[in-house]
């Protein structure tokens, strides 16, 4: 049928996007969970990572991957995308932010523009659940921060010392034995040339 | 012997009137009340009020009903899938590969959190202190106390935010991992438990 294609109208998300969106009741009702996504995008934008709760984090990220994603795609002299970008920012200044520095940040990556990771829960007492939200390529230090694949790590930096010394004995038992090695393999050579060849039964 | 001498002579008699009472012979009327019929005046019920019974006192809130064992150990135990007030085993406990201390499977370390938590809001409030009311046109770069860029082109940092902050940078937020440290060695000598309980 004469059907547009939906994944070149609107760009797929790099994130999960729930059929259904929460709620996020309030006694404003849809308005104010608009303006509640409003605040939190503007925030996740301006500090680049932020801790909030699980819900609201999860609708946010969605709006804020959407908004980066309408950026890279349409750029700034896009009449709606600008629109969209003034409704959903707040602070005007992060117009500016999102088109000069988080346009160029993603271009070119395929990955989510965002990360969101469980905030660890309190040991006693009954929470909500926290998560940190945070943009890509921030300049704060990595939340997960695992370090065992950095080769600088002490323990890695011994483990390759032991390796190195392991490997330096092999070889030099190598080249010790190459001699001695060719010497057997002649003598076994000369014995076997030396067998009588057994006679064709056939 | 008497007793069943007594059963006997009972029994005799028994017939003996039963006898009578077939052929009409109706034995003596005994002895019954007399009644003599009075009227007497109707008393009003008085209303009932509990301050008769309680008088000066109080009274105290008391169950009505008996509680039965099912709902007594619902209270007591909660239900495994709603409320389940027993303790429990966590089973999801994993030690952080970085500082060694225990969080929960797919949840960040809180040892790890809170200290990255505080080094990103100081360069948080850094950045926010060097941009002022200026519009934000370039990316971040956070330079610690001695630090010089790192190579690159030259074009590479026009127009990057540089931040510096007014310390060193923490070891654990390092990409070098054999440089010195840039904790100070304590002096102290006294010998303190340390993460009791």
């Amino acid at each position: 049928m004469n059907q547009a294609d939906v994944s070149k109208l609107v760009s797929k998300l790099r994130v999960k996007v729930l059929p259904k969106h929460r709620n996020l009741p309030g006694p404003k009702g849809p308005e104010g969970r608009i303006d509640k996504l409003r605040k939190t995008v503007t925030g996740l934008i301006k500090f680049e990572r932020i801790e909030l709760n699980y819900n609201r984090a999860d609708e946010a990220r969605q709006y804020a991957e959407r908004l980066i994603s309408e950026a890279i795609r349409h750029g700034d002299c896009h009449k709606p995308t600008m629109d969209t970008a003034d409704f959903w920012l707040l602070e005007k200044e992060l117009v500016h932010k999102l088109f000069k520095v988080l346009v160029p940040r993603y271009e070119t990556s395929n990955l989510s523009y965002t990360r969101m990771y469980n905030a660890p829960r309190l040991q006693y007492g009954r929470t909500i659940d926290k998560v940190v939200l945070e943009l890509r390529g921030n300049p704060f230090p990595d939340l997960l921060n695992n370090k065992s694949n950095n080769k600088l790590l002490i323990q890695n930096v011994l483990l390759d010392a032991a390796k190195n010394d392991y490997r330096q004995t092999k070889i030099a038992e190598m080249a010790k034995n190459i001699g001695k090695d060719i010497g057997t393999k002649q003598n076994t050579d000369s014995k076997l040339n030396e067998a009588p060849e057994k006679p064709n039964i056939s | 012997m008497i007793p069943r001498f007594t059963h006997v002579l009972q029994l005799m008699k028994n017939v003996e009137r039963n006898l009578f009472h077939m052929f009409g012979y109706h034995p003596p009327k005994e002895l019954a009340l007399a009644y003599v019929h009075e009227r007497k005046p109707v008393a009003t019920p008085k209303k009932f009020s509990i301050k008769d019974i309680v008088g000066d006192g109080f009274l105290l809130a008391v169950p009505k009903f008996r509680r039965t064992i099912e709902r007594k150990l619902k209270r007591k135990f909660g239900t495994p899938e709603y409320v389940w007030k027993m303790l429990v085993p966590k089973n999801h406990i994993k030690v952080c590969q970085n500082c060694g201390h225990h969080h929960e499977k797919r949840r960040l370390c809180e040892n790890c959190y809170t200290k990255i938590k505080k080094e990103t809001e100081e360069i948080q409030a850094q950045i926010k202190e060097k941009l002022g009311i200026n519009p934000i046109e370039h990316d971040v770069v956070v330079l610690y106390k001695g630090e010089t860029l790192p190579d690159q082109p030259k074009e590479f940092w026009k127009g990057k935010r540089i931040i510096e902050m007014k310390k060193e940078r923490p070891q654990w937020f390092s990409k070098n991992l054999l440089e010195k440290t840039t904790q100070q060695p304590s002096k102290s000598t006294d010998v303190k438990p340390t993460d009791l309980a």
